[in-house]
């Protein structure tokens, strides 16, 4: 058996000048082989980009390496000169990190920097270099790379920027590949694409990799070995796919619980209670104790990991009696309204009820930049030589939907799609450039300016972002008292009242009201929020990315709330996410949007299963599911140019069943299946419901 | 994802030193400005032919200059206008420009596009000239300077007060505020100022030193206090004649001014670093 | 690029164009009947009545504006009242030498702010650079016409290297030329340095702690390689935009130093102007700082636009 390629053993870090110091990283210790591939997953603070920087010795300043050692090849890295460690890096180890968009340096041109490894490490010219790194970007699929090289990071996309910074780090073909997050800022299809990269690359070169994320999806489909992260500590390690299906620590099995999977409507998710534990504090025995369901008084001990066999390791001494036993939340959690009633049947909505927010052709533009913008030296022209063309964009562009009392609509669609204006089109906070909103059958724009109030009343918002969605400067109280006092729906001391019973709605403790929020975690944050929205008592409540921002554990709660919440209020949300599994899991109606129009629209199993319009397979084809086999090559890349963005098709750039000029010419018609499915495409609904229909490779251009 | 809980209270009531220093040695200046020359046993414009341009000694600390009034007490009445300049003209620069900043960054559209234009070309005018182009056309006292610096200081103020509105405006308990039908004076003065007013403060109290330092500049060339009364920056213009003879008569204020902008710079940053906990350890 | 360009272009014209208005409707104001002042105050009323028709002081006042501007955009500036010369003689003497100084001065603040900056940026926390912040902080604090005096006091007066006032050009002979130059420009840069070096510095720290720095680090570039490739291009960004606005200020700005000094710039030239209330100086003076001024503010666009790479090349569509 070879010598590992990377071999950490033991390393413990922490960070600060004062005491008490933070504990990033205790006892971590794992193997690559050359060629292989370890998943190395974690929620935020689990300490995982700790690791990455620590192999390759690029730990902060405020840095302590208080224990263990890192071997590459066989040599200790931190032994070694500075000058020799850093001819590693970029050379024989190289990383490519989460963020493209500040990654590369905005004020030189791509080519330049990719460049960069060849010649400090390979001392090549820069004609050399430039010819290399043109053949890198080609094998990283990139069409035009002497166009791209010449470009400046501004002007490319972000897919565009990672697969570059992959061909950089491949520049100097090492031997091991740190990917830290690599995918996590990027569009799901786009992710796809560059997973099924990755898993190229590490065929073609025989290349190690160490894959960081917190996406357990996108690590199945990568890696071969598996390691858990929580709080700094290595909690179990195995192969990929045991793990993943049979795991042994309680933490992953919470965490797997806690996961929404695309195609399986459960009821209830089983989140993991309680938060991260404060790292600057020593901890006594077990470090997930406290949030464990399956603890014991001698959790009380310090654990190790311990051999389960089969290569595997885990860091809890139940592990192997606990074998078989699912994540279970304690008995004192509430449960789902409708398993107490026993209808087994979620709370639907007859189709014939009169919806209650109706959104008629909804159209919002928006003008690139202010008024002396666009301007544009034209001389061809017989007229004036300076025009205006300012650039716009069709955020929404026609949209028309409905949403009856009680029921959850997803909304899902990528980056760009319009989703967000949409959302926010509803409540007003956007003024739409054409079309209307009616909530209750009156409608929201042209209602005189006091009955504006009223309406809204019955519409709120609950953002995506925590830390930025509660004023930092307020208390709970006052925050949650707000809304109650300028609607005038109380005063005096029923408004304490009524703010405790709001955070009783949202399973926070009354002594939240006197916190600020600085003293809450994300997830208490993000039930403030939703007790705020709640404090009008709404009939609708547009719920925008408002898990999207949260660990997977804490995101399981969150939903559980929302769907609690409309089982006991009956309130109606619009629900929008970019995460298809979220969605999947608590809308009773999915509408998929691109670019701004919708491309599809329906109940949740008319859209899902089988999907049927070519983007909705596409989403599909390209969201990571854990445990989906890691040898299936994603979706072929489609790529056409869109001359005018306001005819025919949105999605004829990218789709893979493009039929040619009808596409180009003809917006798509919206055809109607059964039960109030619609779809729009060309293509009539036969072929496209027709599994045997479904392309296999992509379509001429 | 988990937050860490504030740092104890202890930690969080720390003063930095620099804001300790400056701050004493602010509150000590302030405290000889306005007790000082009831204290010293000169009167301001004591004349003394007798006693002219004599070294620094017992009876006159700080010596006495061409007419033989006692430099010290004219440097504690001095510190006076100075320090009036350098605030006063910071409040009106505050007054003026603050409102002016809010309705920019909250109202964007027309509103912003106007008053950026004006504040741009307020921008483009050297201080210095700005000043003297108002004061020229009206004889100069003190109350004319310090309206005038303090409106040569009114766009940066304008800008920074907008750049922290448009800041705290794209925040989303402010999308929260406007989805919940609130009126637009409620969002700015409950919900945005109370963030951006720390940011306003700090850059307030560095403009103080740069109004005190415009205001004596403008008094130097003689167009801010007018003699007999004394201000620092006047006092190095009358002893201009006298500087190889009598330096003291110069130095005096001039060290004045020095540790006064020094004073109030540290005050400031030591500000800046307690009030935004990020800050420490990463600037000077 | 185009558009913010015609942008800048813009606002400029329409700030030259506001001052002129905000400067010709103040010096109006101005106490001081000009005619009085070119007769005498004893003059005999009918005479200053002629001066004044003479003069078109009659006519209101947007007439009175229209012809001013019109002459200051045809060169024209009027007779000063006080030298009886015609004002632009006197105007571009007071220009050359201005630009003399800013141009001498501007170069030293230049190299040796940004030296100092990045110099203590780099070497950040460490005891060079506490020096150097020390220095700096001080030197802001003291202000400008103070330190000159004691310039004077030290190389003029007890020293006597220098002569303390005064100009001579360069016909007189390269030394005595320069030997006057000295202490206004040791001045000058020792006033603008210490505002060159703190941004320089915080520019640098500031960019040396972002992602893109660290990705060149991971690639196994060595530091004086990021600091002379990534880091640098970067950081200097603000300072050369800033040190394009210095070279308006040190024309038309430093009114204190060439007082101080008697140097006959721009400033000393506008001081004058207002002492004497010589009005067409006044306001050709004022115009030609304005002009100057809001010249180097765009001199600052332009050369931020050329740098930035977002707004030279704008969103190209991509391969």
């Amino acid at each position: 058996m070879s010598a590992p390629l990377l071999h950490v053993d033991g390393l413990t870090i922490s960070y600060g000048t004062h005491a008490p110091r933070l504990q990033a990283l205790h006892d971590v210790s794992f193997c690559i082989e050359p060629g292989g591939a370890l998943g190395l997953v974690g929620e935020s603070g689990s300490g995982k980009s700790t690791v990455a920087l620590a192999v390759l010795g690029l730990l902060d300043e405020g840095a302590h390496r208080e224990n263990g050692t890192v071997r590459f090849q066989g040599k200790d890295i931190y032994a070694m000169d500075d000058d020799v460690r850093r001819r590693l890096r970029g050379n024989q180890v190289s990383i490519v990190f989460q963020d493209p968009f500040t990654t590369l340096n905005p004020g030189l041109r791509v080519g330049r920097q990719i460049a960069e490894p060849l010649l400090v490490h390979r001392a090549m010219t820069e004609r050399q270099a430039y010819d290399e790194c043109e053949r890198l970007l080609r094998e990283v699929g990139i069409a035009d790379p002497a166009k791209m090289m010449r470009s400046y990071p501004h002007q490319l996309s972000g897919g565009m920027k990672q697969r570059a910074l992959i061909a950089t780090a491949l520049a100097c073909d090492p031997d091991l590949l740190i990917l830290d997050e690599p995918t996590t800022a990027l569009d799901v299809t786009v992710e796809a694409q560059i997973l099924s990269l990755l898993a190229s690359l590490r065929r073609s070169r025989s290349l190690a990799m160490l894959f960081i994320s917190h996406n357990l999806g996108v690590v199945s489909r990568v890696c071969d070995d598996l390691c858990v992260l929580y709080a700094g500590r290595v909690v179990e390690h195995g192969p990929a796919q045991a793990v993943l299906t049979r795991p042994r620590h309680p933490y992953t099995k919470g965490l797997l619980a806690s996961l929404p999977r695309l195609g399986e409507r459960r009821s209830r998710l089983s989140p993991i209670p309680g938060r991260l534990p404060d790292l600057r504090e020593p901890v006594a025995g077990c470090v997930f104790k406290p949030r464990c369901t399956f603890a014991l008084p001698s959790c009380e001990l310090e654990q190790i990991l311990i051999d389960q066999g089969d290569g595997r390791t885990s860091r809890c001494w139940r592990s192997r009696e606990l074998a078989d036993t699912p994540w279970q939340l304690p008995g004192t959690q509430r449960q789902a309204k409708s398993e107490q009633q026993g209808d087994g049947q979620d709370r639907r909505t007859q189709p014939t009820e009169r919806p209650l927010v109706q959104v008629i052709n909804l159209r919002r533009t928006f003008q690139v930049g202010g008024w002396l913008d666009g301007l544009k030296l034209d001389i061809s022209g017989g007229g004036f030589p300076i025009k205006k063309e300012p650039a716009l964009v069709r955020a929404v562009d026609g949209v028309s939907l409905d949403i009856r009392p009680g029921e959850i609509v997803g909304l899902v669609g990528e980056s760009g799609c319009g989703k967000t204006t949409l959302g926010r089109c509803l409540i007003n906070l956007i003024t739409p450039t054409e079309g209307s909103v009616r909530i209750e059958g009156e409608d929201l724009l042209h209602a005189p300016r006091a009955r504006r109030r009223a309406l809204l009343r019955k519409a709120q918002i609950v953002f995506q972002n925590p830390d930025s969605s509660l004023n930092p400067r307020k208390s709970v109280r006052e925050i949650l008292a707000r809304p109650l006092l300028l609607h005038g729906l109380a005063s005096g001391s029923e408004v304490d009242r009524r703010v405790e019973a709001l955070l009783d709605m949202v399973q926070l403790d009354k002594r939240y009201a006197d916190r600020y929020p600085h003293q809450m975690s994300g997830g208490e944050k993000q039930r403030v929020g939703i007790a705020r929205a709640l404090a009008t008592e709404p009939r609708f409540i547009v719920c925008d990315e408002a898990v999207s921002a949260l660990d997977v554990s804490v995101q399981a709660s969150i939903l559980n709330l929302l769907a609690d919440l409309r089982d006991e209020l009956g309130v109606a949300y619009l629900f929008i996410s970019h995460d298809l599994s979220v969605i999947s899991h608590i809308a009773d109606r999915i509408v998929v949007m691109y670019r701004g129009v919708v491309v599809e629209e329906g109940s949740a199993e008319q859209v899902l299963a089988p999907p049927q319009h070519p983007y909705t397979q596409a989403l599909l084809a390209a969201a990571p599911v854990v445990g989906r086999n890691s040898g299936k090559p994603a979706p072929p890349v489609v790529s056409r140019r869109l001359a005018d963005v306001s005819r025919g098709c949105r999605y004829r750039d990218r789709c893979a069943r493009y039929l040619g000029e009808i596409c180009d010419t003809v917006a798509p018609p919206t055809q109607h299946g059964p039960d109030g499915h619609r779809i729009a495409c060309h293509l009539p609904l036969q072929m496209l419901a027709d599994p045997a229909q479904r392309p296999p490779g992509p379509a001429s251009q | 994802m988990a937050t860490p809980l504030t740092p104890s209270l202890r930690a969080r009531w720390r003063l930095p030193p620099g804001l300790a220093w400056g701050a004493g040695l602010l509150v000590l200046i302030v405290a000889m400005a306005v007790v000082g020359p009831h204290l010293s046993p000169y009167d301001l414009d004591a004349i003394s032919l007798e006693e002219r341009l004599q070294p620094p000694s017992i009876q006159h600390w700080l010596g006495t200059d061409e007419f033989g009034r006692d430099v010290l007490s004219r440097v504690l009445h001095g510190a006076r206008s100075s320090l009036l300049m350098g605030f006063g003209a910071t409040a009106i620069s505050l007054l003026l420009g603050v409102p002016l900043g809010l309705a920019a960054g909250y109202y964007r559209g027309r509103i912003d596009e106007i008053i950026m234009r004006v504040i741009d070309v307020m921008i483009s005018i050297p201080p210095v000239i700005l000043g003297l182009l108002i004061l020229s056309v009206t004889t100069p006292s003190i109350g004319k300077t310090m309206f005038a610096v303090g409106l040569v200081y009114v766009p940066i103020m304008t800008r920074l007060t907008r750049s922290v509105t448009l800041e705290a405006a794209a925040e989303e308990f402010v999308q929260a505020a406007r989805a919940r039908g609130e009126s637009a004076a409620y969002i700015l003065f409950s919900e945005i100022l109370p963030n951006a007013w720390p940011a306003i403060i700090i850059e307030a109290g560095l403009r103080v030193t740069f109004a005190i330092l415009l205001g004596a500049a403008l008094s130097f060339l003689g167009l801010g206090v007018q003699p007999p009364a004394s201000d620092w920056g006047l006092m190095i213009a009358e002893a201009r004649p006298f500087i190889d003879s009598a330096p003291w008569i110069a130095c005096a204020p001039g060290v004045a001014l020095c540790v006064t902008v020094i004073a109030i710079n540290l005050a400031g940053d030591g500000l800046r670093e307690w009030l935004d906990p990020r800050l420490q350890g990463r600037q000077s | 690029m185009f558009a913010y360009l015609v942008k800048r272009l813009f606002y400029v014209a329409t700030t030259v164009a506001v001052m002129s208005v905000l400067i010709f409707w103040i010096t109006q104001v101005m106490p001081g009947n000009v005619a009085y002042m070119i007769l005498g105050d004893f003059a005999a009323p009918e005479d200053i009545a002629t001066l004044e028709a003479q003069l078109g002081l009659n006519d209101p006042a947007h007439v009175q504006y229209l012809r001013w501007a019109g002459g200051m955009l045809r060169g024209d500036m009027g007779m000063s009242l006080s030298m009886n010369q015609p004002v632009s003689a006197v105007l571009w003497g007071a220009v050359g030498r201005s630009a003399i100084l800013a141009g001498i001065s501007i170069v030293l603040v230049a190299a040796l702010g940004i030296w100092l900056g990045v110099y203590g940026g780099v070497r950040r926390g460490r005891l060079a650079d506490r020096i150097i912040s020390i220095g700096t902080y001080i030197n802001i604090a003291i202000p400008e016409f103070f330190w000159a005096i004691v310039v004077i006091m030290l190389f003029a007066g007890y020293l006597n290297w220098f002569p303390a006032t005064g100009y001579q050009g360069i016909e007189h002979g390269l030394w005595a030329w320069a030997r006057h130059l000295v202490l206004p420009v040791f001045t000058l840069v020792f006033g603008l340095i210490a505002h060159v070096s703190r941004l320089t510095r915080s520019s640098v720290i500031d960019v040396m702690q972002s992602q893109y720095i660290r990705a060149a680090r991971a690639r196994g570039l060595t530091e004086r390689r990021i600091v002379r490739e990534h880091a640098l291009r970067n950081a200097l960004l603000p300072t050369v935009t800033v040190l394009a606005i210095d070279v308006g200020v040190l024309m038309g700005g430093v009114v204190v130093a060439e007082t101080i000094f008697s140097y006959p710039g721009l400033g000393r030239t506008l001081i004058y102007a207002i002492q004497q209330m010589d009005m067409p100086l006044l306001q050709a003076c004022m115009m030609v700082v304005t002009c100057i001024y809001a010249l180097s503010n765009l001199a600052a666009d332009v050369t931020y636009a050329l740098l930035n790479p977002r707004i030279r090349y704008g969103n190209a569509a991509d391969a």
